[in-house]
């Protein structure tokens, strides 16, 4: 059961096409799992398209002597565009599936066109990074092995984690696949599995690890990002 | 980040008239793009394109940052209209909806290839214009086979939608359809026969 979503702004945002990539692969791959949010996004997608498109206010900018040129090049574009009679053919999606540390996991469809770095494996936790070039902005794939532990830390900048597959527990609860978690410098957390996970995590800074004792994690914070 | 002054529709203070008309306008795109998709219909096409070529420019402009980024937005956003019209679901909604999605795909995948060395198209993965088909494990089988069927069906005429329907999908007999509909059986058989040829000429001789 999802209980957490991305919020009402985020969807907007998401709608309009202004997300960087790794955001709205975030949100779509949530979407996948969740009819509420998957709604929310159609009828946004119905308002954006009204108010684009739905205006009185038909005018071609151009005064009014450029308009038969205009119109001219429309005609080629069209002649150009209707030249090739053929029609787009549906291609399978190839989902892609990735051998964890706990078991075999297919991926979001959001992400079939990505390309991942190798998986390294630090501690309980193997990352493999997404090839998106957005720095500073981050995103990979994290698999935390059965009874794996992320050591307490909090944020630079945010984290979001998208629960894609098995659970995870940190001090404000348990998380589902679907789970949308959006953290910032407020939070602090360590988040552990019983039986293995697989998040999806954007991230636009380092972690910074709080307790004396974590300090020693430290690697693990650059390692995360 | 919605807080246009007009976002809602139907909160018109105009009274019908301005209702009325987009419900003309909703009403009309639709039909020239059912010929797009049936017909390959160059001239509804035309049409269409006269009609959202402004829009597009003006949104491609404020997005894109330059008039020529814009034209090739406008370019890529109506090949794609051309190309994919037979998937246009007129149940899933308006047109302008469908092209909007097809729009913002573009741009996005525009500013991404502006803002980054690489290739790769991620918009259609993100905003799927077609639900997920995926070739998963001989999973190709009936439920896609219908959802397919559907997006065909979506394309004839009403009155042949509804013959289908009835003695396909519900498992009606004509006759109980033709009394349903209140119309004779005759004319039944005849819009079953009509629709059926359309759907094997749309399918490629699938059904
Ligand atoms: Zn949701």
């Amino acid at each position: 059961m999802i209980t957490h979503h991305p919020s009402d702004e985020l969807l907007a945002a998401f709608t309009q096409g202004e997300l960087t990539a790794s955001l709205s692969i975030a949100v779509a791959a949530h979407n996948e799992l969740c009819p509420v949010c998957q709604e929310k996004v159609e009828k946004l997608n119905a308002q954006h398209a009204q108010m684009l498109f739905d205006t009185d206010n038909e005018t071609v900018d151009e005064a009014s002597n450029d308009i038969q040129e205009v119109e001219l090049s429309w005609m080629s574009m069209i002649d150009d565009i209707t030249d090739d009679d053929s029609q787009s053919l549906l291609v399978p999606i190839d989902i892609k599936s990735v051998q964890l540390s706990y078991d075999k996991v297919q991926l979001p469809r959001a992400l079939s066109n990505v390309s991942l770095k190798k998986w390294s494996k630090l501690g309980d936790v193997s990352r493999a990074r997404l090839e998106l070039e957005e720095e500073p902005i981050r995103s990979s794939l994290l698999d935390i092995s059965p009874g794996g532990v992320v050591p307490l830390h909090t944020h630079k900048g945010f984290e979001l984690t998208l629960l894609l597959d098995g659970s995870f527990e940190d001090d404000m609860g348990t998380y589902h696949a679907g789970d949308f978690i959006w953290l910032d410098k407020s939070h602090t957390h360590s988040p552990r599995t019983t039986d293995g996970c697989l998040c999806y995590a954007v991230l636009d800074d380092a972690m910074e690890f709080k307790e004396g004792f974590s300090k020693l994690f430290n690697p693990i914070g650059s390692f995360l990002y | 980040m919605i807080n246009s002054p007009h976002t809602v529709q139907g909160l018109d203070t105009h009274g019908n008239t301005n209702t009325m008309k987009d419900a003309q306008i909703t009403q009309q795109l639709q039909q020239w793009l059912i010929a797009v998709a049936n017909n390959r219909d160059k001239r509804a096409f035309a049409q269409l394109f006269s009609w959202f070529a402004p829009k597009i420019l003006r949104y491609g402009v404020s997005h894109l940052n330059s008039s020529a980024n814009a034209q090739e937005l406008l370019q890529d956003t109506m090949t794609n209209v051309w190309k994919k019209a037979h998937y246009f679901n007129a149940d899933k909604g308006a047109v302008t909806t469908w092209v909007y999605t097809i729009m913002r795909n573009a741009s996005f995948d525009m500013l991404r290839k502006m803002q980054t060395q690489r290739e790769e198209m991620l918009s259609d993965d993100i905003w799927p214009l077609v639900e997920a088909q995926t070739a998963q494990e001989g999973e190709y089988t009936d439920h896609l086979m219908q959802k397919e069927m559907k997006r065909y069906l979506s394309l004839l005429p009403d009155a042949q939608q509804q013959v289908i329907k009835g003695v396909y999908f519900q498992h009606l007999s004509q006759e109980e359809l033709a009394t349903q509909l209140g119309i004779p059986v005759g004319t039944v058989k005849s819009r079953l026969r009509l629709a059926l040829s359309k759907l094997k000429q749309k399918m490629g001789g699938k059904l």
